[in-house]
């Protein structure tokens, strides 16, 4: 009754303001806050923002992040603000990209002491790099770059080449790169809203020649893909994918899929976590239409880096098990992910799910967020941070 | 294009250490900026902001953006151009300790007026705050120089004012000259809080 004469009030109220004065007419809101219903216009929930500087090793919290037995942590390399993905050079260097910070990096180990050389600066959210054949290839928004014998230059770049270019939006559309056994470049293009029904070329992982030629779309209905990797024996597709805001705490799920062939369709923008119909655009939809998740990781987890363990150094029981870092979530009342899981999978059984390093966020307050995995020859993990501007080394000792 | 450009001017360079910010060097190395800034962070001269009590986040990002090209200005670029890492950082993080006053400006009460209620139904004041205060990497604009105000919205309008995740960009498009006039006068014209 009290809502209803309340809404009554308001309604009067409008009207009253309404013929006193002509509202401006309501324009779209910032892209985070798209699809929020108007119940939840007054939340205080908004993305993690993200600061200007990277943190000073000794400032870092590294000690908070709980392991497994044997395992230990420690800050490899600091001072690469908002590091993102990783690629090895084949002389050793490690190349990452970033986000806002717009910049590129090349990681130099000297006996133990890593120097960090930014070689390139200024690009539109250069978040994805891949290495092969002396080249370093960048996603940032618009292009795709190829900077050629890299590794003997790092102190005087060459100029890229423009390989491939990329659809404009920039919302969702922070790329990584994962090379297939194709020999193709493969990418996300992610939809460009919250919840929207996407162009045909956005919500999807596609692919290319790594000369630019050949595009093709291999996977469709994806919301945000930001990991994927190619399982170490059946070289099938598996990736991650962020659900969408504002449908509350515990749903949707963020999912991990698989992808065997092209062609799929996994559901964006009419069903969520295989099995939630989107309550705007999946009206008439089912389910059943689309390729369903294999997994469920959790609401609004936010999973990032996305790799198979195919190391010797780790105990038996990771080899060929994935690691899903998840950087954390910002539209949900009570923080979750800021850890890195491990999903086994095997034939014919469910996937088991797994804490693997827990413990950047307590008490709702961010220590870091993991963000992308590479592993180094000797089969331990480089864990990128994008909050910390960091790198992270963790290994195993039995 | 731009790549080819930034790649020329481009030495490659060697991230400096990160360290926490110092407010006294902050301090002594605003003396500086005094000139055209004020003194305490609070500028008299119409088109050049104030940045007392600005975030630090808000300022620090803003000095990255002038010195990796993302942001031009014929005055601050060459400014921005020789600063190190530690010196945005203690900047930053003295202007924000610092009281923002209000200018010495007038504004036009119906322009303000439209302005107040564009500023609500353009969801301003879902990441600038209600009051325009600010927060995090977000500027305050309460209070703000209004030919400044004016020249920022019509640079995101137009694309160049090296927008960090393209929301700015997003969220001026739609406006019309009139508006962006009505809503510098609105931000101008508010009484700036910390």
């Amino acid at each position: 009754m009290r809502r209803i004469t309340l809404t009554s009030f308001a309604l009067a109220l409008g009207v009253v303001l309404a013929w006193a004065k002509p509202a401006p007419a309501q324009q779209a809101p910032p892209v985070w806050k798209q699809g929020q219903p108007a119940e939840q216009a007054n939340s205080a929930l908004a993305p993690v923002p993200l600061p200007p500087t990277p943190t000073p090793a000794k400032d870092i919290h590294v000690d908070a992040m709980t392991l497994p037995p044997g395992f230990t942590i420690s800050v490899w390399a600091d001072g690469l603000h908002n590091a993102r993905q990783m690629a090895r050079g084949s002389r050793g260097t490690l190349f990452v990209g970033s986000r806002v910070a717009g910049n590129v990096y090349a990681v130099v180990d000297r006996g133990g002491r890593r120097e960090v050389k930014v070689i390139a600066k200024g690009l539109a959210q250069p978040s994805g790099v891949a290495f092969k054949d002396g080249a370093l290839y960048v996603a940032e928004i618009p292009r795709l770059l190829k900077y050629e014998n890299i590794e003997a230059n790092l102190d005087s770049p060459p100029d890229p080449k423009v390989v491939y270019e990329f659809p404009k939006d920039a919302h969702h559309n922070w790329r990584f790169l994962l090379w297939g056994p194709d020999g193709k470049l493969y990418f996300n293009m992610g939809a460009p809203c919250n919840i929207c029904m996407p162009p045909d070329t956005h919500a999807n992982i596609s692919r290319v020649n790594p000369d630019g030629t050949g595009f093709e779309y291999y996977a469709r209905g994806v919301r945000n893909s930001t990991g994927a990797d190619f399982h170490p024996v059946t070289r099938e597709l598996y990736f991650v994918s962020h659900g969408r805001d504002w449908m509350g705490d515990d749903i949707p799920h963020d999912t991990l899929h698989h992808a065997p062939r092209p062609g799929l369709h996994f559901g964006y923008p009419y069903c969520h976590q295989g099995d939630i119909v989107d309550p705007e655009f999946g009206r008439g939809r089912s389910c059943s239409e689309f390729a369903p998740p294999l997994l469920k990781l959790g609401p609004h987890v936010a999973p990032i880096g996305t790799r198979f363990y195919t190391g010797d150094l780790f105990p038996p029981q990771y080899r060929n098990r994935l690691f899903i870092a998840q950087k954390g979530s910002w539209n949900r009342s009570e923080k979750i992910g800021y850890r890195v899981m491990t999903v086994e999978l095997k034939a014919g059984q469910p996937p088991q799910y797994e804490v693997f390093a827990d413990g950047f966020q307590q008490g709702g307050k961010v220590l870091g967020r993991p963000t992308h995995i590479e592993w180094t020859p000797d089969g331990s993990m480089l864990l990128s941070d994008d909050y910390n501007g960091a790198i992270y080394h963790i290994t195993y000792k039995r | 294009m731009s790549v080819a450009i930034v790649a020329a001017l481009l030495a490659a360079t060697v991230a400096a250490r990160p360290q926490a910010a110092d407010l006294d060097a902050g301090r002594l190395k605003a003396e500086r900026c005094a000139s055209c800034h004020g003194a305490g962070g609070n500028a008299t001269i119409a088109g050049t902001p104030s940045l007392a009590g600005q975030s630090a986040w808000f300022t620090h990002w803003a000095l990255i953006k002038f010195r990796d090209g993302r942001r031009k200005d014929p005055r601050m670029s060459p400014f921005a151009a020789g600063l190190s890492d530690a010196d945005i950082a203690d900047l930053a993080a003295y202007y924000a300790t610092l009281a923002p006053r209000p200018r010495p400006q007038s504004v036009d009460a119906a322009k303000a007026a439209a302005g107040q209620r564009l500023a609500v139904s353009h969801h301003c004041t879902s990441c600038h705050r209600p009051d325009l205060s600010g927060q995090d990497q977000v500027p305050r604009l309460a209070g703000q120089d209004l030919e400044y105000l004016l020249r920022q919205l019509h640079a995101y309008r137009a694309g160049t004012a090296g927008d960090l995740e393209g929301l700015m960009t997003m969220a001026a498009r739609p406006l019309s000259h009139a508006d962006i006039e009505n809503l510098a006068h609105y931000m101008a014209g508010l009484t700036p809080v910390p």
